[in-house]
């Protein structure tokens, strides 16, 4: 099921939080909700639960309001940035009182604490549950209607390195089993892990709406460092469509178009020795930060240049 | 913990059926209310509060009486406990539904039924019976206990005496309906502290300043106030300065009406 944001807008008073936020989400990938702290990812994700009433525009999940569905935890299932438990229940309690609004069977809730890893602790109550036992339960909760849609917010917040793995390959798989998922996160390098779409956000305004693979070329982090004292004559065998080289200092070469393994060959097939070959990938976190930083000069100006990317 | 999930990512998501039957109904989401309200241990302290104080004063009325209270009435006599309970079972309601908000559990409750409103009219029917039963049951222990040792005085009724069974069932929806003002209370304040507040002062404090003020027009309006209408209930003799029993179980029915339509209204309107 399609997620579909149509000139979406929230205004708390006079300060607008989303704003005019037009956006698609397909099933069968992961896509990630990018932008930083205060960017609107979260109320925009309430607002396609029907928890928070846009001030303009509308969202539908599946062509229709999430409210309007008939069994609403079997279509969209979801977790909240903010914890939405009761502490003095234990897991399974809580999993069973929002399971019996379905009538989603006992086997079902247990098959999602198992799939979360909190089965052991079920029967305890939340209130001692650690920050990333919570996350599964949120988790837990998400998955428990079968869901055609999973609406995830932060979800490795609070888990370990190996909560953050077994989190990246659930979602590959809902999305590999024709799931639509969407997953916020303030972190570039964990989506562009875990993503195959990107919705860039800042400031409640979209800034990209892309592919991973299409944000990273465009970011430059394809580039390729070289250093040879014959750069001339590497320049030359490298030249070809769709390879930009540039140089600033004598003897380094900044590549784009190619792969670090395809240099390396032809200097090699040509005798041409090298003193550095680095492919540089520590860009992308940066390339998200200018993005993000621009939208709040972008704010302040009447006329807001579409940023490259946006579809909006 | 981490012994687990390696495999459990294999299957992500283990669909016991393969094409589950889960849908929203009137019923499903009574059953979750239900099963929610005895999943907290706030629910059994309460409620188990509430009955073992209208008991123990019972037994002390009873067992320390000497025949110099003729003119009070012996059920209102026998359940006098019930003016302390009332606090108890106000706090239960204000914690069925704001207990919701100051926790988040509201989240995943309208997430769950984004219609919203069943939620808030199947915790009022769940807890409506809850607290009536609860407060029929113990109405007629205190009563038959404490007639052990009332038998030998002038207080000596029986259950099947007239009026005393309706007067110990009409005390207990007294204590419903108030219950179920504090619950709608809960809803439209959204936290327990401000419910609390809000009942103590409004419903119960109030009125009691207001009957000082030296208006006719005022004493009669505030015989149809939800505490002085509870009043009216829960006597065999008919009680005196205040309403008929049978207005007084309608005017507190549409107090409690009045309250949770109030409720459901920014319910609907309001964001989680």
């Amino acid at each position: 099921m399609t997620i579909r944001a149509h000139g979406l807008t929230k205004r708390y008073g006079d300060k607008t939080v989303v704003d005019d936020l037009t956006f698609e989400v397909l099933p069968g990938t992961v896509t990630g909700f990018l932008g930083p702290n205060g960017a609107g990812k979260s109320t925009t994700m309430r607002m396609l639960l029907g928890l928070d009433a846009p001030t303009r525009g509308r969202a539908t999940i599946g062509d229709r309001a999430y409210a309007a569905h008939p069994a609403p935890l079997h279509e969209v299932g979801a977790l909240l940035e903010a914890r939405s438990v009761h502490p003095g229940r234990s897991a399974y309690h809580h999993l069973m009182a929002l399971a019996h609004t379905h009538s989603i069977p006992r086997s079902r809730v247990e098959a999602v604490l198992r799939l979360a890893g909190i089965d052991e602790v079920a029967r305890r109550r939340v209130k001692g549950f650690s920050l990333g036992m919570g996350q599964r339960l949120g988790i837990a909760a998400a998955l428990l209607g079968d869901p055609a849609t999973v609406i995830l917010d932060e979800p490795v917040n609070g888990l370990d390195p190996e909560g953050v793995l077994w989190i990246r390959n659930l979602l590959k798989s809902l999305a590999a089993e024709g799931r639509t998922v969407l997953i916020s996160s303030h972190l570039m390098s964990e989506m562009a892990l875990t993503a195959d779409h990107l919705i860039i956000i800042g400031r409640g305004k979209l800034l990209a709406d892309t592919t991973v693979e299409r944000f990273v070329r465009d970011s430059g982090s394809g580039a390729v460092k070289v250093a040879t004292p014959e750069a001339g004559l590497l320049s030359e065998l490298l030249a070809g469509p769709g390879i930009q080289i540039t140089t600033d200092t004598p003897g380094v070469l900044d590549v784009r178009g190619t792969d670090a393994e395809h240099i390396g060959r032809t200097a090699a097939a040509h005798g041409i020795p090298l003193r550095e070959l680095t492919p540089h990938t520590a860009s992308l976190e940066q390339a998200f930060m200018d993005l993000t930083r621009d939208s709040v000069e972008y704010a302040t100006t009447t006329t807001a240049p579409q940023p490259e990317g946006a579809t909006a | 913990m981490s012994t687990l999930t390696p495999t459990s990512t294999t299957a992500p998501v283990a669909a016991p059926t393969p094409t589950p039957a889960y849908r929203l109904s009137p019923r499903g989401i009574l059953r979750s209310e239900w099963h929610k309200l005895w999943t907290l241990r706030s629910t059994w302290i309460t409620l188990i509060t509430a009955s073992a104080l209208v008991m123990a004063v019972g037994i002390m009325m009873g067992s320390t009486y000497d025949g110099d209270d003729a003119e009070i009435d012996t059920v209102v006599f026998t359940l006098f406990g019930t003016q302390l309970s009332q606090i108890c079972l106000a706090v239960l309601g204000i914690l069925v539904t704001a207990g919701e908000y100051s926790t988040g559990m509201i989240r995943a409750s309208l997430t769950a039924v984004p219609r919203r409103l069943p939620v808030l009219w199947s915790k009022a029917a769940i807890f409506t019976a809850v607290a009536f039963t609860a407060c029929a049951v113990t109405n007629v222990a205190t009563f038959l206990t404490a007639q052990i040792w009332l038998s030998g005085t002038d207080k000596a009724l029986a259950l099947t005496d007239d009026g005393v069974l309706t007067a110990l069932l009409t005390s207990a929806a007294a204590l419903t309906l108030l219950s179920l003002i504090a619950l709608g209370l809960g809803a439209l304040l959204r936290s327990v502290p401000g419910a609390i507040g809000a009942f103590v002062g409004a419903v119960l404090i109030l009125p009691e300043v207001m009957s000082m003020l030296p208006f006719g027009a005022v004493e009669t309006a505030i015989r149809y106030f939800p505490a002085q209408s509870a009043s009216a209930l829960g006597s065999v003799a008919r009680v005196e300065n205040a309403i008929a029993p049978g207005t007084a179980l309608l005017t507190l029915t549409l107090w409690a009406a009045v309250i949770i339509g109030a409720a459901s209204v920014l319910l609907r309107r309001r964001d989680v």
